[in-house]
């Protein structure tokens, strides 16, 4: 059930990407919520639940994206990675990790989906796709993680005692 | 061992798909996602559409004011060209009935379509509307805005669907020419060619050195190239071209992939290095591309489907 949530989330965010969300332009690009979510979801929810719902994301934005099918799901593989890495529960909270992995994750897409693309014949300015949608990509994708992060959070059963706290603290703690 | 497996999984999965989607095999899952997708993308469109209005129109609040008073010079200006322009239109007219040529493309096909999704990649800039193959509608097809200036090329075409590739992708280039009136030599008014204008690679098309009062129109040949960081610029033109703030920008034809005569935009700025082999031009396109909504497109021109210059 929690694998057709997660697949019908991350689908409406991706056509919501496309739509209603491809008119925020913040610093000239438009936060990339299925990355976010897919992000959000590696760190809060687990590995398990990561190596079904980050490909899967992938898909859904890929099925939306004039992108050749499979871009994403490449792109996002780092992601699964970084969140592995940040769940060593080095601070007692789970969002500082989620943001990392959505800014590290964002960097990794982006160098994944300029490599598919140039191999698939686009033309890739390296310098200004690094400077000009890469970087800002990264301070977006992070400035707007805590929105997608908090409903990911309350979803997760393991933290339904914790919403007093106002979503930040670590079910460790 | 466990990630390692799945890791090898993922990569196959994806770089097969990648390989099928090249070749066009998951055209028909594009198409199904788009159809399920498309009346969620337009109510979404629709209810956020009047608020970007609202927040474009607060954005720039600050620039309206000026760009008011610029409109109403350039309204000046433009009633004293449409005067001239009146007068050239009778003359050419006149010379096309003497050698039998039809400029003008009156049985031009076109076929309305809505933009229903916009790629949120900053890495593209392109939109996707709701015709496809089924319409008619081909890889490379010409798609103009409602007014009739260029938005970009047909790139995949699906049953149902098709993705349209800006004139402002980077990947987009097209083959453009600046049309003004050169003023008689020595005055002040603007001059789009010097006289020794030299064409790159049958390119440019000198005109004659105009006589002393004399307007006569000229033609420079470049191409229209979309950027990233400036969105369009009209590249390859020759060094000591001479071109005008404002002077409109239109397709040459030339390349057989759009018809000639289309409105592309006007020339924002002008870039030229002492040194340079070719001077650069930054284009403001003639339509709002980041707000679409109904766009036309071509469907009696067949592009010759050369590769782009």
């Amino acid at each position: 059930m929690r694998y057709a949530i997660a697949f019908v989330v991350s689908w409406l965010l991706a056509v919501a990407n496309v739509s209603a969300f491809s008119y925020i332009k913040v610093l000239g690009v438009t936060p990339d919520f299925v990355l976010i979510f897919a992000a959000c979801w590696a760190v809060v929810r687990g590995e398990p639940e990561a190596l079904f719902v980050v490909p899967v994301a992938g898909l859904a934005r890929d099925l939306t994206t004039s992108d050749p099918l499979g871009t994403s799901m490449l792109a996002f593989v780092p992601i699964v990675l970084l969140a592995a890495v940040a769940r060593q529960q080095v601070i007692d909270s789970d969002f500082p990790p989620a943001i990392a992995v959505v800014a590290a994750g964002t960097l990794a897409f982006g160098i994944i989906q300029s490599l598919v693309l140039a191999l698939t014949g686009e033309s890739v300015a390296v310098w200004e796709v690094f400077l000009r949608v890469i970087v800002p990509g990264i301070v977006v994708n992070a400035l707007f993680t805590p929105i997608v992060y908090l409903p990911v959070r309350w979803s997760n059963p393991r933290f339904s005692g914790l919403r007093g706290s106002r979503g930040l603290a670590s079910p460790y703690s | 061992m466990r990630l390692i497996w799945w890791l090898a999984t993922v990569l196959a999965v994806g770089l097969f798909s990648i390989f099928l989607s090249e070749h066009h095999a998951t055209d028909p899952a594009h198409n199904l996602s788009l159809t399920i997708s498309a009346p969620i993308e337009d109510v979404m469109y629709d209810a956020v559409h009047p608020i970007n209005n609202i927040y474009e129109s607060i954005a720039d609040h600050g620039d309206l004011v000026r760009e008011n008073e610029d409109l109403k010079a350039q309204v000046e200006a433009l009633k004293a060209q449409l005067a001239q322009q009146q007068n050239n239109d009778s003359r050419i007219q006149a010379l096309e009935d003497a050698l039998g040529i039809k400029q003008t493309r009156p049985d031009d096909k076109l076929l309305a379509a809505n933009v229903l999704a916009q790629d949120p990649s900053g890495q593209k800039r392109m939109v996707a509307i709701d015709r496809g193959t089924g319409d008619g509608v081909t890889d490379g097809m010409v798609i103009l805005s409602r007014s009739g200036s260029l938005i970009g090329t047909v790139d995949k075409a699906y049953s149902d669907y098709a993705w349209v590739r800006l004139i402002t992708d980077p990947d987009s280039a097209v083959n453009a020419q600046v049309e003004t009136s050169a003023a008689q030599p020595g005055s002040s008014n603007d001059v789009l060619t010097g006289p020794s204008a030299t064409p790159v690679a049958g390119s440019p098309t000198p005109s004659p050195t105009p006589a002393a009062g004399l307007h006569t129109t000229t033609s420079v040949r470049g191409v229209a190239d979309g950027d990233l960081r400036q969105g369009l610029i009209l590249d390859l033109l020759p060094p000591d071209a001479v071109i005008a703030k404002g002077t409109l920008v239109v397709t040459s034809g030339l390349g057989g992939n759009f018809p000639p005569g289309i409105l592309i935009g006007n020339v924002k700025d002008i870039q030229a290095r002492p040194q340079a082999a070719f001077k650069t031009a930054v284009l403001e396109p003639a339509s709002q591309l980041s707000s679409l909504e109904t766009v036309l497109v071509l469907v009696s021109f067949k592009p010759a489907n050369l590769a782009s210059p």
